[in-house]
């Protein structure tokens, strides 16, 4: 992001949310991994406009995706409708939790997008990766967060 | 007996939430709403002691819903909650009646306080 904070704190602002959130929830710890989610993907993808012109995605094991929905909402049966939704909603809090940060390091108000879930790994057009967090939960079912900048 | 809240979300995740950390408190989710026009028809029906009401929906947003409410009922307790805002929608929301702003994701404590605020503030 086009911001004051040089890439090493904005990563680290990156991965505090990212864990935060992901706890608050869904109720899920997620910790650092070296191994990047290579099978049954799906990806939530929100760009940043007014103040910070860049895009975030986070790409999960689809199975990792549905145990958080299933601790969000408290219910066993899912179907695959209620874990895009939950999907959404939880990289939307995400993001606003990220912008409240941002705006509270560098007093630059963001905006974003409605969240778009998309099966699979998605890259998003014209833009090229700056940097990735990757991480693994407890049962070692990965995801990881990518920081896009326009190219 | 416990305080009755109408939940206005279109994540049905966050009607979930709300049920669960609100379970064994003084406070009991009494309606759902997906949007805000489902949420100005409903409201003279339910009648709760308050309203936790989203921003950003699809249609209505929680806004122009929570001022709609307002007008025609102008002692509703409307909280309104949001993943982002900033000084403008403090505002607005200020200037439309609502009782205060609760940030995604949810925290209990305070959730409970904003609600306990929103409540004495009568």
């Amino acid at each position: 992001m086009n911001t004051a904070l040089s890439q090493q704190e904005l990563s680290n602002l990156l991965d505090e949310a990212v864990r935060e959130v992901t706890e608050q929830t869904a109720g899920v710890q997620l910790f650092p991994s070296g191994e990047t989610p290579n099978e049954n993907l799906c990806t939530v993808h929100i760009s940043f406009s007014k103040g910070f012109h860049t895009s975030l995605t986070l790409c999960a094991d689809t199975e990792l995706v549905f145990r958080m929905a299933r601790n969000a909402l408290g219910e066993e049966e899912l179907t695959q409708q209620d874990m895009e939704d939950f999907c959404k909603e939880y990289f939307n809090i995400l993001c606003g939790k990220i912008a409240a940060i941002l705006f509270r390091e560098t007093s630059v108000p963001a905006r974003f997008s409605i969240p778009a879930f998309y099966h699979g790994r998605y890259t998003p057009e014209n833009h090229q990766t700056q940097f990735m967090l990757t991480y693994a939960d407890a049962q070692k079912e990965g995801a990881q967060l990518t920081h896009h900048v326009p190219r | 007996m416990a305080k009755r809240v109408m939940v206005v979300d279109d994540s049905r995740m966050i009607c979930m939430q709300m049920k669960n950390l609100l379970q064994g408190t003084d406070y009991e989710v009494a309606a759902y709403c997906r949007d805000g026009e489902e949420a100005v028809a409903q409201y003279g029906e339910v009648a709760p002691d308050l309203v936790t009401m989203d921003i950003i929906m699809p249609g209505m947003d929680g806004l122009e819903a929570a001022q709609a409410i307002l007008e025609d009922y102008p002692d509703a307790k409307i909280l309104m909650v949001s993943s982002l805002a900033y000084d403008d929608t403090f505002k607005e929301a200020e200037q439309i009646g609502a009782k205060g702003f609760i940030d995604k994701p949810f925290v209990k404590e305070k959730l409970l306080e904003a609600f306990q605020d929103a409540l004495q503030d009568a």
